[in-house]
């Protein structure tokens, strides 16, 4: 128990970081026309900011079920990242404990789980459910404040909450910008997902990470060979 | 269809958490894709924060009068100093509150 309180303890910013966030998404799916029920469901099962917001504004274009359901593997592909890197902490453990902390691995919880020690015992189990599953809660209370705003409100869109998204994600690539290959390959994806945003392309945000994906990666092969 | 589509998104965010958490799996990623893997997170989540600070109703912004673009500036500033989320955070979001009433 004291382990889950410190892991709670531990994601409280981020907890609080994704308020407006949150706010923003339980507005923006009830101002699209989708139902209370329906936007809480959102957070409740899928739990995952990018990929709610980009697949609402997708199924409210009335996009086809294949184009929400590809960007949304694309979005979320990262994961496999995550999910590979704790591979060697996780595997072993029993079932219940690898399909709780899997379905809670976001962004955030992954940015908790660097400490060599992560998962070792099951005070650290205890630890990153206290964490992960606070943020879980947190992410869907602010949904309902935002499903209950956007009802009553209009356009919340307007008033900068987006910018909440754009300093989070800011916060966590910068840092990542280690190697040239890296720089690159954020480079290529930024200016074509301008290009592609102007255009509104369905595709445009899976297409721009794939390209830059494809120009650090290939940067980074030509280093090799030399 | 709504809750379809949401149950199946909810299936796919969980299977990209949860596949290499299971130790059964034998599939072994060979190193080209575990390196083409490793500019994802970079990749897309540039490409979703990008658009927000310099596209707004499908043109490109990018006068002084521009908040996002000035609270960017200030947040990547931040990040690239002192690697802290929280700081990057307030001083961006600071800045781009402050910067909101541009003449």
């Amino acid at each position: 128990m004291a382990a889950a309180t410190k892991g709670a303890l531990d994601m409280l910013p981020l907890s609080l970081a994704v308020l407006p966030w949150g706010i923003l998404f339980g507005s923006l799916a009830i101002q699209r026309g989708f139902s209370g029920l329906e936007a809480q469901l959102f957070s409740a099962v899928i739990f995952g900011g990018a990929v709610q917001i980009v697949t609402v504004e997708l199924m409210s274009e009335g996009a086809p079920l294949l184009t929400v359901l590809f960007s949304a593997l694309v979005i979320s592909s990262r994961h496999f990242l995550y999910g590979l890197s704790l591979r060697e902490k996780l595997r072993t453990k029993p079932l219940r404990w690898r399909i709780g902390l899997g379905f809670l691995l976001t962004d955030e919880l992954f940015s908790l789980s660097g400490d060599r020690r992560a998962y070792r015992n099951n005070y650290r189990l205890y630890y990153a459910l206290g964490a992960g599953g606070s943020f879980y809660l947190a992410w869907n209370a602010w949904t309902a404040l935002g499903i209950i705003a956007g009802a009553w409100l209009p356009d919340l869109t307007d008033l900068g909450l987006d910018f909440a998204i754009a300093a989070t994600f800011i916060a966590l690539v910068i840092p990542d910008i280690k190697s040239l290959p890296i720089l690159i390959c954020v480079s290529v994806s930024a200016i074509l997902s301008i290009i592609f945003s102007i255009y509104a392309m369905k595709l445009g945000l899976v297409v721009a990470a794939l390209v830059g994906m494809s120009a650090g990666f290939a940067l980074q092969k030509l280093r090799q060979v030399r | 269809m709504t809750l379809i589509t949401i149950g199946l998104l909810a299936l796919i965010t969980f299977t990209t958490r949860y596949l290499f958490l299971e130790g059964k799996l034998p599939l072994r990623l060979g190193p080209n894709v575990k390196q083409f893997l490793s500019f994802s997170a970079p990749a897309v989540l540039t490409a979703i924060f990008v658009p927000i600070l310099f596209v707004h109703d499908q043109q490109l912004d990018i006068s002084h009068t521009n908040a996002y673009i000035w609270g960017g500036l200030a947040a990547v500033m931040a990040a690239y100093k002192t690697h802290s989320v929280y700081w990057t955070i307030g001083f961006g979001t600071a800045t781009f509150l402050l910067s909101g009433n541009l003449p």
